[in-house]
């Protein structure tokens, strides 16, 4: 096996790269734009239909879109980089607004009844106890996000979807190979850090429970919730 | 798709004869397979894939007439198959830039460019930047100047880039049928720089003998394809107006 080593590596940092700054530009995006949904009901079907149409759109059809858009698309990292926000926006915003809005009514009234204004009553009742279900979302849009970014290539953008490409283009399975797999590694240990992560924030939240299950999100949150507006009064 | 449709057409219009159409085999190796094993009798293909992928030589350095006599050689002593004259065009890759760009600056060849002053934003396909006849000799050959790296890209998504004037040269397959969609010009490759890929047909020995008429039918469409006509053809299908038997018909009316 004659394998391009070094340019596996240098496509795998340019890869993080891509995924680094996708993430953190739709977390900024989509964070307070959930916590304004929980807040706004008229906004919540068109942010969610918005942020359904982009999962729909395939990934070469977006690029192509994205092309002729002055200052947002173009050729390159920008396009890929937007792209990529665009499909990590749902299940950010759809957990942001799950998390706050199980919270139990009963918790926030009491909030409210001690005299917290809403900022406390946001960043001392809602969001800790919506962590979990906020976490689980940017948990799926980065592993997801990992897998993507392998269409920067497409556009110019550079990662590993390089290698993929090439392979494809002169049918070498070697070296598709060579990009799916580190590609399916870094998806594998993102996974695995965010689920300890996930884990030790489970045991925060109610030490009671070992179970690390992001399904039962809702009655963790609900069955702590009582302790923990008592500690944070 | 359309150049099987073509010979098949001839074949029925001319020679009068049923055929049965066995197109997407899957490929060069697929292709030759099937005529080696007499399931068709009949295909198109390019000199230079069949040099590459069958006999697996390189074409580096030879003429268009030096591939088409290598493989007619090979192919009549080793196969029993019969190259018939080309067909008139090629399919390799293919310099394009804007056609208004090209008029502007007078370009016409691949040397005019190297020699102008512009210095062009340069998009490349994925196969392109790999193959050792693409990008890495292209510009020992045309010291054309460069705005930025090349950029490596989707073919599709690089058309688009060229339409919207954030890349001034392409390099695509001379019958992409986007070529002739947005009005792009081919720069003429003046220092044979890109293998030859002639277009020709590749008839079984025995199919002539048992049918004489098919061998002459054929050759009439010899020298009577351009790219030109070509690029249009795929642009129609892949537009998705017309089907590739309308296409084909209107082709083979041209003539």
């Amino acid at each position: 096996m004659n394998l391009p080593w070094a340019d596996i590596g240098r496509l795998t940092v340019e890869h993080l790269q891509l995924v680094g700054m996708a993430m953190s530009a739709a977390l900024v995006v989509a964070l307070p734009l959930g916590v304004w949904m929980s807040r706004e009901a008229r906004l919540r079907p068109w942010a969610l239909g918005f942020a359904n149409v982009m999962q729909t759109i395939p990934s070469l059809a977006m690029l192509g879109f994205l092309i002729p858009i002055a200052y947002i698309g173009g050729v390159g990292t920008r396009s890929a980089v937007v792209a990529l926000v665009l499909y990590a926006l749902l299940p950010i915003l759809k957990n942001t607004l799950t998390g706050i809005l199980q919270v139990d009514p009963a918790v926030r009234d009491s909030a409210i009844a001690l005299g917290m204004t809403p900022r406390q009553l946001l960043w001392r009742v809602e969001l800790p106890l919506a962590a979990p279900t906020i976490l689980a979302g940017v948990h799926i849009a980065t592993v997801t996000c990992i897998g993507t970014a392998t269409i920067a290539a497409a556009i110019g953008a550079g990662g590993l979807g390089v290698l993929i490409f090439r392979g494809i283009a002169t049918v070498n399975t070697e070296l598709i190979l060579a990009g799916a797999i580190p590609a399916a590694l870094l998806s594998l240990v993102t996974d695995g850090v965010l689920s300890w992560v996930e884990h030790r924030l489970w045991r925060s939240s109610s030490p009671s429970s070992s179970a690390d299950a992001r399904a039962v999100a809702a009655e963790r949150a609900e069955s702590s919730s009582g302790r923990r507006t008592s500690l944070s009064s | 798709m359309i150049l099987g449709e073509v010979v098949a057409q001839q074949i029925e219009r001319c020679a009068g004869l049923p055929v049965e159409r066995r197109f997407q085999l899957g490929g060069t190796l697929m292709a030759h397979q099937a005529m080696q094993a007499g399931e068709i009798d009949v295909y198109p293909e390019y000199t230079g894939t069949a040099l590459l992928t069958v006999l697996k030589e390189s074409p580096r350095g030879m003429t268009a007439a030096d591939v088409r006599q290598r493989v007619r050689t090979v192919y009549r002593e080793r196969y029993g198959m019969e190259w018939l004259d080309p067909l008139g065009f090629q399919n390799t890759f293919a310099m394009a830039v804007p056609g208004s760009l090209a008029r502007m600056q007078g370009w016409r060849t691949l040397s005019d460019a190297a020699s102008s002053q512009f210095a062009f934003r340069l998009g490349v396909g994925y196969e392109f930047e790999q193959r050792e006849d693409g990008l890495p000799g292209l510009r020992k050959v045309y010291p054309f100047q460069l705005n930025g790296a090349p950029r490596s890209m989707d073919l599709g998504l690089l058309y688009r880039a060229v339409e919207q004037g954030q890349v001034e040269m392409v390099a695509g397959n001379s019958t992409d049928g986007a070529i002739a969609r947005m009005g792009l010009v081919v720069l003429e490759d003046d220092r044979g720089y890109f293998p030859p890929y002639e277009a020709a047909v590749l008839l079984r020995g025995d199919v002539s003998e048992r049918h004489p008429r098919v061998r002459g039918c054929l050759e009439q469409l010899s020298g009577r394809l351009d790219e030109e006509s070509m690029r249009t053809a795929n642009e129609q299908v892949e537009s998705g107006q017309h089907s590739a038997e309308d296409v084909a018909k209107r082709v083979l009316a041209q003539r």
